[in-house]
């Protein structure tokens, strides 16, 4: 969470060479179709909304050649996902160093000092200073726990929005005979604060989720959703403890044998989050678990690192909801040209705006809890 | 009405801007060491041939400055303004390919087409485009128009443009060539009266805005070959690039040095180019079944006798110069050595490459920059006529190092006082830092060249300060 100084931010501004190849996706790579990859610049067209332009603006904030924060300023800077195909991209076929993501992070920080932020982020801010919750809920969900093993950690959108994914992770996690516990008092992981800016509001509830998690005393630590690893892994300081998402953790129960799921025999298209597989570079592991219950993936067009976003991400869908609901359908349609109405992921976040956008989304932790069922039957 | 209002009654306030924080991102490219950075007054991103004429049509009225952008990929500063007030006229949203003909072998296309999206329709029909080394972001009208795609194929020629129509800052269309008798009969390069595509071609936006071109589409081939020859001297390449260009025998030609442009080819960095000669040529052979093999003989005799050595690359690697050929995704990556790149980019004869480069190499040298940071680039084109080939002469380099960035400046001025001296047959395009000493030695061309831009744009509107 340290601050990039001005200087290396200018620097890597400079190295953008502008050739744009980050707004498409590896086309020689996918038998040379033009596919888009930037749901920001697809959207709103003007160049602002390209990493090329959007670094411009940077440096003109970074310069005191923009010196208001217009309307239009905090949509050049927060009507994007962070999702990351353009430094997925970038890296590939140039091999300068930009991180265009933690660059856009740092411009919506630099706004988020001078308060030039949308109303809709402030408000997550105060809710999860009252509750500790990004959604602002009141009502604590409580879960079981069974010993001190593992942590699950369940974060917001799967406590409050959808449930299902942390039920049916416990289920998991009872069927595998694993103790585990999941935090009495768990915050925020502080990815929404981080994402938009609100850097010094994250900083209190990574202490607080540091503190807690300290009490427990686990080995390893795991994650269904994919936003609260990344900011485990990046923004916390190292708690000794490993990290892993839910797939890699399913993965080595089944081949520890703590865990025999039966077979759905079904295939169904899967979507990459960017958390989990651009971010963290996880896009085999998914894959792995959905084989192991039988699920053959069908791959998405724009899959793995050219993976289109599933448009919540960054802040989009609290800051922008059309935006964000104009991204999932792309993906929505994507996902219907494979014949398929359904479509497997690994992400509550992802889950919540694909579903609104038409389509039923099971997590990997549902998938396998329903095929442990499966294999109960059988 | 203001000239903001203006503008959002004819594309719509969701077209148009004059917030810094859409005009920011059209103010720099990464010829900004040479082009400083200046934001337009407004963005306007028409939608319509219509849209775009009611634009020109106000800028006219109100003599103020307008500066064409396609896809906006462009490392040349001939899109930054140079003058305040400036409208930037976005045609990005102008993307439709109108028309793609096997029958005639031609695509006709809008400004915001790239070569991605041309490549892709034009393969189903076993099709491409010539094709620039470029981005494959970059717009095929704009590049076709300013001035041929110089690289892909000696055997396509320079020059693919059959046909275009241009808006002028009046707001009046010109038609060229058959479109002029007939618009759905785009396909021929010279219409009645005197052919005028050709004076137009090469203006970066001074004389209007392109808004529709038909251009040439060539075969792709089943049977193609590709040979990376190595050589340690600069000289001994020179004789085999002759013959096989002379013979017609290749369809790419690429005289390049191992570490700077062979990892865009091979599309990797993971290769220990190191270990391989300091130059290469790389070259593609295609033809049909029997044709092919008769080629790919003769090829392989000139090069037993050239004293280079074919390169023993892995096969997967090798192939990725056909990406090159289709579309050149991987080029950039070499930019990516110092995080900068400049470039001179010309045309001349091919015996003068030695002199071209140990010039260029002595004059970086002198001035203080790394040997390994210094590179060319030669591609035969067109017909083998006046053994024409397009240089680049180049440097990497880190922009934000300001001592780096006023040694490019000092090498630069010498560089083009060099190459004039030395004789080129012209700029790749005309831009700034080029263009200067260029209009100084052309004598009273440069006069009559103002006269008939005076007589398309009397008030001086389209991209002002990039020629004149």
């Amino acid at each position: 969470m340290e601050k990039i100084s001005e200087d290396v931010l200018l620097r890597a501004i400079s190295h953008c060479f502008k050739c744009k190849l980050c707004a498409i996706a590896d086309f020689h790579g996918m038998g040379e179709e033009w596919l888009a990859i930037c749901p920001s610049g697809s959207y709103y067209g003007f160049n602002s909304f390209y990493s090329p332009g959007r670094f411009e603006v940077l440096r003109e904030v970074l310069n005191g050649e923009i010196d208001c924060g217009t309307e239009m300023l905090v949509k050049v800077a927060f009507a994007c996902q962070l999702c990351g195909a353009c430094y997925e991209r970038c890296k590939e076929v140039s091999k300068v160093e930009l991180d265009n993501a933690e660059l856009f992070e740092e411009l919506r920080s630099i706004l988020a000092e001078r308060g030039w932020l949308l109303d809709a982020h402030v408000r997550i801010r105060e809710d999860v200073e009252r509750t500790g919750n990004a959604y602002g809920e009141d009502e604590r969900v409580e879960y079981p726990s069974s010993g001190d093993e593992v942590i699950y950690f369940v974060g917001c959108t799967a406590r409050y929005r959808e449930r299902e994914i942390s039920d049916a992770m416990v289920r998991v996690l009872d069927a595998s005979g694993a103790r585990y516990t999941v935090l009495g008092d768990e915050w925020c992981c502080g990815s929404p604060l981080l994402r938009t800016g609100q850097r010094d509001a994250a900083s209190r509830l990574i202490e607080h989720n540091a503190g807690e998690i300290s009490k427990i005393g686990a080995e390893k630590m795991v994650f269904t959703c994919p936003g609260c690893l990344k900011t485990f892994k990046e923004s916390y300081p190292d708690l000794g403890v490993e990290l892993l998402h839910a797939s890699e953790y399913i993965n080595d129960l089944v081949s520890e044998g703590r865990l025999q799921p039966g077979k759905l025999e079904i295939t169904l298209p899967y979507h990459d989050p960017c958390h989990l597989g651009r971010h963290l570079g996880i896009y085999d592991a998914p894959r792995e678990t959905l084989e192991l219950i039988g699920v053959r993936v069908m791959e998405l067009s724009r899959n793995r690192g050219n993976a289109w976003c599933c448009g919540s991400g960054g802040g989009v869908k609290s800051g922008f909801p059309e935006f964000a609901t104009w991204t999932a359908d792309e993906r929505v349609k994507e996902i219907r040209a494979t014949g398929s109405d359904v479509v497997a992921s690994a992400c509550p976040f992802c889950k919540r705006n694909l579903k609104d956008s038409g389509v039923r989304v099971f997590d990997l932790a549902e998938l396998v809890s329903q095929a442990l069922l499966r294999s109960d039957r059988g | 009405m203001t000239i903001l209002e203006e503008l959002e009654r004819i594309v719509g306030r969701e077209n148009v801007s004059g917030d810094p924080a859409i005009t920011a991102a059209y103010s720099r490219d990464q010829h900004w060491t040479f082009v400083p950075p200046k934001n337009p007054a407004f963005v306007v991103r028409p939608g319509t041939k219509e849209e775009i004429r009611d634009v020109l049509m106000l800028a006219n009225r109100e003599k103020t400055p307008v500066i064409p952008w396609s896809t906006g990929i462009n490392i040349r500063g001939m899109t930054i303004p140079t003058q305040d007030g400036s409208i930037m006229l976005d045609v990005s949203r102008l993307n439709r390919i109108v028309e793609l003909n096997p029958e005639m072998m031609t695509a006709t296309i809008q400004p915001g087409v790239t070569f991605g999206m041309l490549v892709e329709a034009s393969k189903k029909h076993g099709l491409r485009p010539a094709f620039p080394d470029a981005p494959l972001t970059v717009s095929a009208v704009t590049n076709n128009y300013l001035r041929g795609i110089y690289q892909t194929s000696p055997r396509d020629g320079l020059d693919h443009i059959l046909s275009f129509e241009i808006i002028l800052p009046n707001g009046e269309t010109l038609q060229t060539g058959s479109r002029l008798l007939k618009r759905d009969l785009p396909y021929f390069r010279y219409g009645p009266g005197p052919e005028i595509a050709s004076l137009f071609i090469g203006g970066p936006g001074t004389w209007g805005v392109v808004t529709e071109l038909t251009l040439k589409l060539y075969r792709i081939f089943e049977h193609q070959k590709i040979y990376y020859v190595g050589f340690d001297d600069l000289e001994k390449p020179i004789d085999l690039i002759d013959r096989v260009n002379r013979e017609e025998l290749v369809s790419s030609c690429r005289f390049v040095d191992t570490i700077h442009w062979l990892p865009p080819y091979l599309g990797t960095f993971d290769y220990e180019y190191e270990t391989l000669p300091e130059f290469v040529v790389a070259m593609v052979v295609e033809n049909q079944d029997r044709i092919f093999q008769a080629q790919d003989q003769i090829v392989q005799s000139y090069i037993a006798k050239s004293g280079g050595k074919i390169l023993d690359l892995p096969q997967d690697l090798a192939d990725n110069l056909k990406c090159e050929m289709l579309g050149a995704e991987t080029s950039p990556m070499i930019f990516g050595f110092k995080g900068n790149f400049y470039c001179v980019g010309y045309y001349g004869p091919l015996n003068l490459l030695p002199k071209y480069y140990q010039d260029f190499k002595e004059n970086a040298l002198k001035i203080g920059f790394d040997a390994k940071d210094i590179s060319f680039y030669a591609n035969t084109i067109a017909r083998f006529h006046g053994q024409s080939t397009y240089y680049e002469l180049e440097i990497y380099f880190d922009s934000s190092d300001r001592k780096s960035v006023e040694m490019l400046r000092t090498l630069h001025a010498r560089t083009v006082t060099n190459l004039l001296e030395t004789g080129i047959y012209g700029w790749f395009r005309p831009y700034a830092g080029v263009i200067e000493p260029t209009l100084e030695r052309i004598g009273n061309f440069t006069e009559y060249w103002k006269k008939l831009q005076n007589l398309i744009d009397p008030n001086g509107i389209m991209n002002p300060g990039k020629v004149f």
